[in-house]
């Protein structure tokens, strides 16, 4: 039966880079009508490249995408919308303030009756909308304000407006479902696979997951995709998880190879946190950090250790649990009073939270901590000027000028002297990496990790969320897995020396 | 557009640029009528500079910060009235008092900003609309002129040094010290830096509340101190008289000196050339056979072209 | 929940309680504020700023806000007086008159939008800046000699003059303000500001032109600027720089109180209308019980300032940036 038609998405050897990194290496695949594929991965794998080609986000450096038989060149979403694919994006993209009927048919520009002699005919707009959302089994009122539903309704909003995609002629919409079921809870999660199931009917469906569960109970095939290549295309009959685990992580079976210290362990933390809990974010939290020891936070993207790190420097609410500096507890806690406990934090978001790009490197360093640099409020050019300079000699920064503004630096250097600002603290206590490594090339990685290391050695408690459980294995003493906001498993690396990246993944997702 | 960019990445703009404008200002002004290029021109460019100036001095901080103060000029003016009214009786006594007050009203100004993240244009919209009442209610929408202790504000005005009236001293003066607080010390380096980037100052654990609120402060004395000068200036007070149009010249002067709309950046001894230019306007427009009154005719055109040739754009990023 | 309390505050139907308090305590207080003469007077003071709202409205609804009001006024006001029948005698070309002041409102309005969709300069600098530039245009026409004056009888009457027992100004104010509904509820373009209100990047990537929406916003906003000043010039009988003067803290507070949250998307030209008659009532009725009139920018601003601290409070958070 399927022969008759041409595969609703065929993709031939589709590449994409940027700068160095090949985000999406020479993939091909083939989706047919009426098939649920599932896409999945670690973070930074490539799915989400891949997911922007296909929604006429990027461009593809090359290769060729056709889309029911008829090859596509996307210039923008409005394209893809037209052509056919339908994207449900991760984060949601409705109007809140417009109703429902609105949303949905925001981009059914070309249906006819919608508009009448240039006005919006409200009542076929509606109607319209109605047979949309009945079509694929959700029961909403078209006129309601998408601002007050819940945020499983919000998701069914944004499935029928991915729906009203016009692939033309006999030709099949492709629906993409970009981790749809990252924020939701289980029985909300019921309610989108038995949609999912319903779109089968007239659609075919890419479901991007983490949760290999539910890819292996609602996909008909799943696709597996590392550093940018798909490793695997297999039915779900007869996969196992295993065999996808082994997919997705690289080969290596056990990484152990920083010769982890014999660094004491202290008996009092640095921090410690209990029972920490934000709604809807994480819950139930608690671990310590010790000074001399990398501890370290794993999880994929949606796993809240991003927010809890926050919420260790003060910067984000929580509404339970004790957060314990240096043995007592904290109250009212804050940015500013966790910089005077001795806490620091390195942002994963280093242009915009980590640095003042407009501002030298010797502004940077005597932001926080100015140390010899100022004497109360007044600040001493001379000294502030030595300073940088030696840190920049330190962190051997290029172009190593204290002067030019931060912004005009390559992302390693800004990170070098990102880190400089917080390290020139005299007592530094706790350090907080949010993705250090992000964007960095080989080079500069190992400086950053070294630089973390030693402050390290100096008796400094560091919790680190690194890019890969490469990453976590190589610098840290333990390991902390979290999966949908709460703690799943701890591995203190200094007795579990074979542990194995699979099985860290296992309890990610 | 390629041309704009071109301009802004020329990064001596801000530095060199105030200075040129003032030049090449004087200069037309000079070709129409000499007397200006004198002792004279300088006495009268100089002392209707001076208000301006000050307004646009207290205006830079707050730009700095990344906010705008569309109440300071109403400030200045509300000052002026309370200092013709107090002044008769209690001397040196009420600038002081005064000046403190304006202060309080800048503070408060910055202490909404700070906690409720109200937009500072719309916050100071609405206190701009207070205080406009406040100069006619106070008032009583009359002149008020300085009977008793006339000469302590007025020689500020009438004394001069090289040709130059102590009222536009005090804004070099002023200009001076804002310079030092800017780049000499920890407070003034955290406004530039709330200014530049907010969400990594609040990070980097800067006081981002107080900086605010110490910023509009000083908008608030600034304005002060620009009422003395308009007081001693004309002798007299009123809501519709000498300074009650102050606001635009301010802003103009603040943009035309240098400074950035979108926060981190001014250089407050530029700020003194971009006062000179802007009072140099209506003298331009005059000597080109206009109406004076046009001058706001060109400020606007200042204002929206200063900003338009300094505004960074980024890609994506929404402009409200 | 916390949605809720915003609407409470500023939903259509409390501050059509507040309205109705208002005129309920005003007219107990006095009884001449219940008079007909006095609401013939009301809906004569309203008509000027209910035309300015409607674009001061779809303005605000798309995230941007426009401060030039008062100098396009201004110079559409005086542009239309020196060619209409006045006591400067300059040049009466009859109708026409019109065209050209309302096209100065666009043109400037064309202006303002086309600076800040095209050159991205935050709209509350560029309308600054028009403001003063329609003020300076307004200046010129002006020029040294005596304020015009307006010679028709009949043009001079007509605001005032009754038809179906209301003010013939009242009835343009009303016709602008059913165009205003209709357009911003009948028109892709109208749906179109709400939704770049609530989510510009979203509207960019659906296909939506939005710097031409952003611009034919500002353009209807500087020609019913436009028609206002001609509107107030009559009135007034007189033509005058500072026609518009006062108009801008009537339009912003009530846009504000009528619920257009200042960020965007929210609110509409019927809630700001409600918001203008609110706000001059108030000021009919405390000037109907001796409070002096120097007191209106004050009440406004301080109506102004509490309601967008209400807007803003329930919002507030440890990492929000306020500029």
């Amino acid at each position: 039966m399927t022969q008759a038609y041409p595969p609703v998405l065929k993709l031939t050897r589709i590449s994409r880079s940027f700068g160095k990194v090949k985000a999406v290496n020479n993939v091909s695949l083939q989706i047919d009508r009426g098939e649920v594929i599932g896409l999945t991965g670690e973070n930074g794998a490539g799915k989400s490249t891949l997911l922007k080609i296909l929604a006429g986000i990027e461009r593809p450096d090359e290769g060729t995408m056709e889309i029911n038989g008829k090859v596509a060149n996307f210039r923008s979403p409005n394209d893809a919308f037209k052509a056919g694919v339908g994207v449900v994006h991760q984060e949601q993209s409705l109007f809140t303030n417009l109703s429902v009927a609105e949303n949905i048919e925001q981009q059914n520009q070309s249906r006819m009756g919608l508009e009448r002699f240039g006005f919006q005919n409200w009542k076929r707009i509606n109607a319209d909308a109605a047979a949309v959302l009945k079509k694929i089994g959700v029961n909403l009122d078209p006129k309601a304000r998408v601002g007050d539903l819940s945020f499983v309704d919000r998701q069914m909003v944004e499935i029928a407006r991915a729906v009203c995609v016009e692939p033309g002629g006999d030709g099949t919409p492709l629906i993409i479902l970009d981790e749809p079921t990252a924020v939701l809870e289980q029985a909300e999660v019921e309610v989108l696979e038995r949609e999912i199931l319903k779109l089968k009917k007239f659609a075919s469906v890419i479901f991007v997951s983490h949760r290999l569960d539910e890819v292996l109970r609602i996909c008909d095939r799943v696709l597996v995709m590392r550093h940018g290549v798909l490793t695997s295309d297999r039915s779900t009959e007869g996969v196992t998880k295993d065999e996808l685990f082994k997919a997705m992580v690289d080969d290596a079976p056990t990484v152990s190879t920083h010769a982890r210290s014999s660094r004491p362990i202290e008996l009092k933390p640095a921090i410690e946190v209990q029972g920490l809990t934000m709604k809807g974010k994480f819950r139930d939290i608690s671990f310590a950090a010790y000074p001399g020891r990398i501890t370290a936070l794993v999880g994929t993207n949606g796993s809240g250790r991003g927010r809890i790190m926050r919420a260790l420097f003060g910067a984000e609410e929580f509404d339970g649990g004790t957060i314990e500096v240096a043995g007592k507890p904290v109250h009212n806690w804050s940015i500013r009073k966790a910089v005077a406990a001795g806490l620091a934090y390195v942002p994963a978001e280093r242009k915009v939270e980590g640095m003042i790009g407009g501002y030298s490197g010797t502004r940077n360093i005597a932001l926080v901590h100015p140390g010899e640099a100022a004497r109360g409020q007044i600040l001493r050019p001379g000294k502030m000027a030595e300073t940088a300079q030696s840190w920049f000699d330190r962190l051997d920064v290029n172009p190593n000028n204290i002067k030019q503004p931060l912004d005009q630096f390559s992302g390693g250097n800004q990170q070098k002297v990102v880190l400089a600002k917080w390290l020139n603290s005299s007592d530094l206590k706790v350090l907080m990496l949010d993705h250090p490594l992000r964007g960095l090339d080989v080079g500069v990685s190992q400086a950053v990790n070294a630089e973390i290391r030693k402050a390290c050695d100096h008796g400094t408690a560091v919790i680190l969320i690194p890019d890969t459980i490469e990453e976590a294995l190589e610098m840290a003493d333990e390991i902390i897995v979290l999966r949908d906001g709460q703690l799943s498993a701890r591995h203190d690396l200094s007795v579990a020396s074979d542990l194995a990246i699979k099985e860290i993944v296992a309890e990610m997702v | 557009m390629a041309f704009l960019t071109k301009l802004r990445e020329f990064s001596a703009w801000h530095t060199v640029a105030p200075p040129l404008v003032f030049f090449a200002m004087l200069l037309v002004v000079g070709v129409f009528n000499s007397n200006y290029l004198g002792p004279l021109g300088i006495s009268i460019a100089t002392a209707s500079a001076a208000p301006i100036l000050l307004v646009a001095l207290g205006q830079s901080m707050v730009l700095n910060i990344g906010s705008i103060d569309l109440s300071n000029a109403a400030i200045s003016l509300v000052g002026a009235i309370l200092l013709a009214m107090t002044i008769p009786a209690f001397g040196v006594g009420a600038m002081i008092a005064v000046l403190a007050l304006l202060t309080v009203i800048g503070a408060i100004n910055g202490l909404i900003l700070a906690y409720t993240h109200v937009p500072s244009f719309a916050l100071t919209l609405g206190t701009l609309g207070i205080l406009q009442t406040t100069a006619l209610v106070v008032s009583g929408s009359e002149t008020i002129y300085l009977s008793e202790n006339r000469e302590l504000v007025t020689t500020l005005y009438s004394a001069k040094l090289f040709y130059i009236p102590l009222t536009f001293w005090m804004g070099v003066v002023v200009a001076v010290a804002y310079w030092v607080l800017l780049r000499l010390t920890r407070v003034g380096q955290n406004m530039t830096a709330v200014g530049k980037n907010e969400s990594g100052a609040i990070l980097s654990a800067i006081p981002t509340k107080w900086v605010k609120v110490i910023a509009f402060a000083i908008s608030g004395f600034t304005g002060g101190l620009a009422g003395i000068a308009i007081v001693a200036q004309a002798g007299s007070a009123s809501a519709s008289g000498l300074g009650s149009a102050l606001l635009l010249p301010g802003i103009a002067a603040a943009l035309v000196g240098g400074t950035s709309i979108s926060g981190g950046l001014t250089n407050p001894l530029n700020v003194v050339f971009g006062a000179l230019t802007v009072a140099f306007v209506p003298i331009a427009i005059q000597a080109i056979g206009f109406n004076a009154a046009a001058q706001s005719l060109v400020y606007g055109i200042f204002i929206i072209a200063v900003v338009t040739l300094t505004t960074t754009r980024t890609r994506g990023l929404v402009i409200k | 929940m916390r949605n809720l309390s915003i609407k409470n505050l500023s939903g259509p139907t409390g501050i059509l309680a507040a309205l109705v308090v208002l005129i309920v305590l005003f007219s107990l207080l006095n009884p001449r504020f219940a008079s007909v003469e006095n609401l013939q007077n009301v809906l004569f003071q309203v008509s000027v700023p209910l035309i300015i709202v409607v674009g001061t409205s779809l303005v605000i609804q798309m995230g941007s806000i426009d401060l030039s009001v008062e100098g396009v006024m201004g110079a559409a006001g005086m542009a239309w007086i020196l060619l209409s029948p006045n006591t400067r005698l300059e040049g009466d070309i009859g109708v026409w008159a019109w065209f050209v002041a309302l096209g100065l409102g666009l043109v400037l309005g064309l202006i303002t939008g086309a600076i800040y969709a095209k050159l991205k300069v935050p709209s509350f600098v560029v309308s600054l800046g028009t403001w003063y530039v329609g003020l300076g245009i307004a200046i010129l026409l002006y020029g040294n000699a005596l304020l015009p004056s307006l010679t028709s009888e009949a043009l001079a009457r007509w605001p005032t003059q009754l038809t179906l027992g209301l003010p013939n100004c009242f009835w343009l104010a009303a016709v602008i303000l059913a165009a205003g509904v209709f357009v911003s509820h009948y028109t892709k373009f109208g749906r179109g500001l709400m939704a770049i209100g609530n989510n510009e990047p979203i509207a960019r990537s659906n296909g939506m032109p939005v710097d031409r929406y952003k611009i034919a916003a500002f353009a209807i906003a500087g020609t019913l600027c436009g028609l206002a000043g001609i509107l107030a010039t009559m009135q007034l009988g007189s033509g005058s720089p500072d026609i518009g003067f006062g108009q801008l803290f009537v339009v912003i507070p009530a846009a504000v109180i009528g619920g257009t949250a200042l960020s965007g998307g929210e609110g509409g030209v019927i809630r700001s209308a409600i918001g203008v008659f609110l706000l001059i009532i108030l000021n009919n009725g405390l000037v109907l019980a001796g409070v002096d009139p120097d007191y209106q920018s004050g009440v406004f601003g301080m109506i102004l300032l509490i309601a967008v601290i209400a807007v803003a409070w329930p919002q507030r958070g440890r990492l929000k940036v306020a500029k």
